[in-house]
């Protein structure tokens, strides 16, 4: 039978990413100091082995969004003189395999995969930019070892562990991590790399185990405390909603249009098209786009179907808890909880979902 | 056809003629570097090269490949610098996209369409590729109404289309008279109803402004057609064309690429379809 999980030594994997390092571009989650562990944050940077003690694989989620890698917020898409991947290539990728590794993705960030996926690779035209990017990238994610009061990935239908759409998954032990490969290209490291993989014990399990209960179990808490709705109550309930203005009113009502839930959340992928030139060379780029901007929608002539901010509000929520179930059977939300951090207003999404549901809610005062 | 290896990148064409239509209407006929087949019905993205893009309904017959129409209305900022544009300068193409009128679906039905301003520009591509085929079709009826009568566009052709064959009825009419016009004065949704259309033998195309459009629905769904036989063209911010940017959105479609033709069974439970 395939072995399919292993253990690693963490002294070791440092030494595998730095082996990795030598043909790829390695990204890993590290921490930001602070005083208050609940405000600790992990953002990606390239693996350098001096800052190896500030590396967190595990933690909770990173700031920014898995999506960067895949579908950067910018990029050059025509102009570089050449068509295809290949302005891809010059502005994220290292010559030589061409390929980028991440380590220390959450599994909130790998169930937004599916909807990126959608939208770029389905249908009749593939986004070339994107697929290429997609190949190229082998994701080592990781479980998480705690939650943070923002998380309500269970009440998404989520996990705080990763169960697919990963090349390798790293569960931290005390000194060591259980390794399980979730794909070919994963399977092409650990027979790359055999010496720094061991066959893993039944208690290496049991130790995983239980730390993934108890990190759903906090999460889980977290939800009940605040009345966190689920899938199955929202399902429906954001169409039913539609007509219900004060709802959306007040959940705009402290909105400053800054566009920050749209730009840190994994799910969303809208992009603009924008041209410019400069010294007779032209180029067309292509950047994160918004929905919560006022041009958004906008037509010719200034005609906007949604010119009042509360519409665009409304939308939002349309997106991801309508239209993303009715065309893919998913909400297109993963409940990572980072447009909560993010926005300057105070809007919660789990509190704009309650409303929701109970069909009335007052946003609490700004404090 | 859509470059699959660049779906963002567009072919340079060529201005080859720019014909005033109205003050702020001009119809460029543009000659792209590599043929563009396309079918009438769907659109495609216009560049101003280093400066933006913006999409349009070729408004030419769509068997002349070489040569494409588009009629454009002076709106905005592409618009504006379009219309600054003259004869040999180069511009860019990228499409076509969405879905196309299903003409070969309409065959021995009455063809009943009804424009409002420059929103006859892609009924125009329509009418030609009806044309094409003229005896297929038991009546082509065309009811189109402008501001004034200097708001008119393509005002020769449509003298010409009157002429086209005895199953081709044309009617004109404008908002507000005037000294110049002597035709009907009114908005276009009252004189449909005498258009001696076969209901039950026919589908109505419908292109013009949200509100022309609402108006236009609402009558013909009182003259007593059906919702599947009303085909609307509704205006979104499409974009990329192909799904992917999200900004063209109705409900479950994208009006780029499940658009942006529509037939208004479709949009009719929609929410704000006509904002």
């Amino acid at each position: 039978m395939l072995v399919t999980h292993y253990s690693i030594t963490k002294s070791d994997l440092f030494d595998l990413l730095a082996r990795l390092a030598q043909t790829s571009r390695v990204f890993v989650p590290y921490s930001c100091d602070s005083q208050r562990s609940e405000n600790i944050r992990f953002y990606f940077g390239e693996f350098d082995p001096s800052r190896e003690s500030a590396v967190e694989l595990g933690g909770v989620r990173q700031s920014q969004p898995f999506k960067s890698f895949i579908s950067p917020a910018r990029e050059t898409v025509m102009g570089g003189n050449e068509p295809g991947p290949k302005p891809a290539q010059r502005h994220s990728l290292r010559s030589g395999t061409g390929r980028v590794i991440v380590a220390g993705v959450k599994a909130c960030d790998l169930s937004s995969l599916i909807l990126q996926d959608y939208v770029y690779l389905k249908g009749d035209v593939k986004d070339p930019f994107y697929a290429f990017r997609r190949d190229n990238t082998l994701i080592i994610s990781c479980d998480c070892t705690y939650a943070k009061e923002t998380c309500f990935c269970v009440a998404m239908g989520g996990r705080p562990y990763p169960t697919k759409d990963f090349d390798l998954n790293l569960s931290p032990q005390d000194g060591f991590f259980v390794v399980e490969v979730g794909s070919d290209k994963g399977r092409e490291i650990v027979d790359s790399y055999k010496t720094f993989f061991k066959n893993c014990k039944n208690r290496d399990f049991s130790g995983r185990d239980s730390m993934r209960e108890n990190v759903g179990l906090q999460i889980q808490d977290f939800i009940k405390k605040r009345g966190t709705p689920d899938t199955a109550a929202i399902n429906g309930n954001v169409k039913k909603s539609y007509d219900n203005l004060p709802l959306w009113q007040d959940a705009a009502s402290t909105c400053v249009e800054c566009g920050a839930c749209n730009l840190v959340c994994p799910t969303c992928h809208c992009f603009l098209l924008f041209d410019e030139s400069a010294r007779q060379k032209i180029g067309r780029g292509k950047v994160w786009d918004a929905c919560l901007y006022k041009t958004f929608a906008k037509v010719a002539g200034n005609h906007n179907p949604r010119k009042y901010l509360y519409e665009r509000m409304r939308n939002r929520f349309d997106k991801k808890f309508a239209f993303f179930p009715e065309v893919l059977g998913y909400f297109a939300c993963t409940g990572c909880g980072r447009c909560i951090e993010a926005c300057p207003g105070n809007i919660d999404i789990r509190e704009v979902l309650k409303g929701v549901v109970t069909g009335k809610w007052k946003k609490p005062p700004h404090d | 056809m859509i470059n699959c290896k660049n779906p963002y990148s567009y072919i340079e064409a060529e201005i080859l003629n720019i014909t005033t239509e109205t003050s702020n209407i001009k119809t460029f006929t543009l000659k792209p570097r590599e043929t563009i087949p396309f079918l009438a019905g769907q659109f495609m993205d216009v560049s101003v090269p280093g400066v933006g893009e913006a999409p349009f309904t070729p408004s030419s017959n769509h068997k002349i490949a070489d040569k494409l129409d588009f009629t454009i209305m002076n709106v905005g900022r592409v618009t504006g610098l379009l219309h600054e544009m003259e004869k040999g300068k180069t511009v860019g193409l990228r499409g076509p996209y969405g879905t196309a009128y299903p003409i070969a679906e309409w065959k021995n039905k009455e063809i009943f369409i009804v424009g409002g301003g420059v929103g006859l520009a892609p009924l125009r591509a329509l009418l030609y590729a009806l044309f094409n085929n003229i005896d297929d079709y038991k009546k082509i009826i065309l009811r189109y109404g402008a501001r004034t009568y200097k708001d008119i566009v393509y005002i020769n052709e449509i003298e010409t289309w009157k002429k086209r064959a005895a199953n081709v009825d044309i009617g004109v009419t404008v908002d507000v008279g005037d000294e110049l016009w002597k035709g009907n004065v009114g908005l276009v949704t009252t004189v449909l109803k005498d258009s001696g259309v076969d209901i039950n033998n026919a589908v109505s195309i419908v292109c013009g402004p949200p509100i022309m459009m609402k108006f236009v629905t609402f009558k013909l769904l009182d003259m007593g057609f059906k919702d599947n036989q009303i085909y609307l063209s509704m205006e979104k911010n499409m974009s990329c064309g192909i799904g992917k940017c999200g900004h063209c959105r109705i409900g479950p479609y994208y009006a780029c690429k499940d658009g942006p033709v529509f037939t208004y069974d479709k949009l009719k439970n929609l929410p704000n379809i006509w904002d």
